[in-house]
């Protein structure tokens, strides 16, 4: 039982490091892989997989992904396909999924932070499983396919043909395939610096509808949640683009137990239902 | 865009369509397109002889099916060490997909298990594989088979820019290879925040960011001051009317985030039809925030020059006016060139917000390195390009605070200061022809064991 309050407390420590997101990406790295030695099973499924937090499937993600994952307006609370997939998940492995206001964190700095270790367990943000981001972190089985797209503002004419000039401005999300996407398909305006990388998508958005950017490139889903159900009615999908990605969930590679039992428990939910269930409430169908 | 504009555009468009589609030869598997990842560290070019990513596409026709394709690039290029993700779709759809994938050289090719069917669409996504390091056009070609035999693949079109490799680049090249460089990035805190190869590249393509960052705020700071000394002189208006003004402007833009002041300015103008440049709007925007912290400033630099000052201008017959001009704002003008320095440097650092939209300023552009990177260094970088600028200030403001405290408190050298005092107060005498130039009044604050300050006593 000692060691087990000990290495809650250096968990604790590393919460408390965590605000200071820097200081947890050096400061916690060796520690997350220093204190699991010998602890004891948070779950009869967890058994081997090391946790932030005794009982808790720590989650981070960038909350600004609609419907996949966002606040919502009122609570601030997380909401979304993912969050909702997380649950299952931790259900699965006997778990709670633990969402707090510290689960949302930039794109770019998810694989980092899973990398570093320490902060959280899972990061799942709707991100494409790549092969560079292999390299830094484990990725899951795929659990949603996907596709990009190019989001104009309605009636402004632009054709993937028109917006590869150094004349116009794309806007994606930093870190995402979508801005490889744009970088690699609008070369000349990539060359003029002129594919910006913003931190989020909604942003990006709103920059389309007032004229700041010519278009955008994101994930379809996102892009027709946006556009039918959430507001941005001034928008459109110019282009749907087909890539074929999938999605998987970002977790250390010194949490290799962790990564068998989330595949493990995505296998189930797909046997199960659940997955169906959810696409049909969060896409209208499955996808 | 009134209909007119947009029924030309499209009447354009339509007949570029209707070109494009007259030469149609009957290929059996289209090739949509070949495009390579940008590979320059920090940059946006496809560099020739360095790894990088080729995604080829193409389209499988009506009545067709593929059993395998083989892809060349010129004799220079590789994919000896390349790995390849072979997708089929089917409208947005994944399709099952078996495939085999034999790299040689310049050559490459994809068996299928299965043969693809009409309408799917194959993405070939080789990584790991390198263009020719001379650079230039690279155009993707090869063969591919159907039911009927081997058939000619179209060369994609357009070709793929590439560039030879830049002086810059064969610099990190060299730093990847050395045994030090392995050792120091080994350490996990120093290769996520201080890797060698990615501050020389920081260093060059963060500059143009730190340019634009000095320039919005050297840009904005004039109009500030301006704005800064009208608000103040309304502040201490005798018209109430005209204070109120002053007061509501100074607090909603002290008392607001100048963040949310940025997102309301760039995406509320343009949506009542105002489009500025976004690196004018900037500086608008910092010139207009600066400017309420500047009143504030001034505002309490004036009051702190004592009472005996406007009497001794009364009594020499000054007017309200006359009495601001050449007596109080000089004397006010060294008092707050500290307070002045310091919102400067803030201003400097708070340009840093631009980037949420979008301005490619120094942090839009560590931002982009980072994340490309999933490294901390440019951030590391950024820092130090924010440091150029603000440690001299900083040094500056500590420098010129201690002159006045000292001359406030009546050090510095006794018999100079004595002499000093005597030729001050002639100066200060004889305000009414010829008043303290701006840069006498500018430049006090540095000069050793001046008692400019205890000068004004000397009218008293």
């Amino acid at each position: 039982m000692s060691t087990m309050s000990r290495r809650g407390f250096l968990q604790n420590s590393a919460l408390v490091l965590g605000g200071l997101s820097l200081t947890s990406l050096v400061g916690c790295g060796g520690q997350a892989s220093g204190g699991s030695e010998g602890s004891a099973p948070a779950a009869a499924a967890g058994a081997g997989a090391k946790l932030v937090e005794e009982g808790k499937l720590t989650c981070i993600s960038n909350m600004y992904f609609p419907p996949f994952e966002f606040m919502d307006e009122k609570t601030g609370e997380a909401k979304g396909f993912d969050i909702e997939l997380s649950n299952a998940i931790a259900e699965h492995m006997g778990l709670t999924a633990n969402w707090t206001s510290e689960s949302n964190q930039s794109f770019d700095s998810l694989v980092p932070t899973i990398k570093a270790g320490g902060k959280a367990d899972i990061a799942i943000a709707g991100m494409t499983i790549t092969e560079d981001r292999k390299q830094e972190v484990n990725l899951s089985n795929p659990y949603l396919d996907s596709n990009q797209s190019l989001v104009i503002k309605k009636g402004s004419g632009e054709t993937l043909k028109t917006l590869d000039s150094d004349e116009k401005t794309i806007a994606v999300q930093a870190g995402t395939t979508g801005a490889d996407w744009a970088k690699e398909n609008f070369p000349k305006a990539a060359s003029a610096g002129n594919i910006k990388g913003l931190d989020d998508i909604i942003t990006a958005m709103e920059g389309v509808s007032t004229g700041n950017f010519n278009a955008l490139v994101t994930d379809l889903p996102v892009a027709s949640y946006q556009i039918n159900e959430n507001g941005f009615d001034g928008l459109e999908i110019e282009e749907e683009i087909p890539t074929g990605e999938q999605y998987g969930i970002a977790v250390s590679k010194d949490n290799p137990q962790l990564l068998d039992d989330i595949n493990a428990a995505l296998e189930a939910i797909k046997q199960d239902g659940t997955m169906a269930k959810l696409q049909k409430k969060w896409f209208g169908q499955e996808l | 865009m009134d209909a007119r504009s947009r029924s030309v555009a499209c009447t354009i468009v339509l007949a570029l369509a209707f070109v494009c589609a007259l030469p149609v030869q009957a290929w059996g598997l289209t090739t949509n397109k070949a495009t390579a990842k940008p590979n320059e560290d920090g940059g946006s070019e496809v560099i020739g002889g360095l790894p990088t990513r080729l995604t080829w596409e193409g389209t499988v026709e009506e009545g067709e099916k593929v059993s395998s394709i083989h892809l060349e690039i010129p004799a220079d290029g590789s994919f000896a060490e390349s790995t390849t993700k072979v997708t089929a779709l089917e409208g947005l759809s994944r399709a099952p997909v078996e495939s085999e994938v034999s790299a040689d050289k310049n050559t490459l090719t994809v068996s299928f298990g299965e043969p693809i069917g009409e309408g799917l669409l194959i993405r070939l996504e080789i990584y790991n594989m390198t263009l020719p390091s001379t650079g230039g056009d690279v155009v993707v070609s090869g063969t591919y088979q159907n039911q009927d035999g081997e058939q000619k693949l179209k060369d994609s079109d357009p070709p793929i820019k590439t560039i030879a490799n830049t002086p810059l680049q064969s610099m990190v090249n060299w730093l990847d290879n050395q045994e030090w460089v392995k050792q120091w990035n080994a350490n996990q805190f120093l290769g996520m925040f201080l890797k060698p190869q990615l501050i020389l590249t920081s260093l060059s393509s963060l500059f143009p960011g730190w340019l634009l960052c000095l320039g919005i705020v050297i840009a904005s700071y004039p109009f500030a001051i301006l704005l800064g000394l009208v608000f103040a002189l309304m502040k201490i208006s005798r018209h109430r009317l005209v204070r109120a003004i002053a007061i509501i402007y100074i607090n909603t833009l002290r008392g607001t985030p100048l963040f949310l002041q940025i997102y309301i300015m760039f995406f509320g103008l343009p949506m009542m039809n105002i489009n500025i440049d976004n690196n004018v709007l900037g500086i608008i925007v910092m010139a207009i925030n600066s400017s309420a912290y500047l009143a504030e400033i001034f505002r309490a630099g004036i009051e702190s020059i004592p009472q005996g000052q406007y009497e001794a201008a009364a009594s020499l017959g000054m007017g309200h006016l006359q009495t601001m001009v050449n007596i109080i704002l000089p004397q006010t003008i060294r008092r707050v060139i500290p307070t002045v320095t310091s919102d400067f440097i803030m201003a400097f650092k708070d340009t840093s917000l631009l980037s949420s939209v979008g301005v490619m300023e120094l942090m839009m552009f560590s931002k982009n390195l980072t994340s490309v990177t999933g490294n901390m260094t440019p951030y590391v970088t950024a820092a130090i390009f924010y440091l150029i600028v603000t440690l001299p200030l900083i040094k500056v403001v500590s420098t010129i605070e201690k002159r006045i405290a000292k001359s406030e408190r009546g050090g510095g050298p006794r018999p100079k200061a004595k002499a000093k005092k005597a030729e001050v107060a002639v100066v200060d005498g004889q305000a009414v022809g010829a008043e303290p130039s701006l840069v006498e009044a500018l430049s006090a604050p540095f000069k050793a064991g001046t008692s400019v300050m205890g000068g004004t006593a000397s009218v008293r």
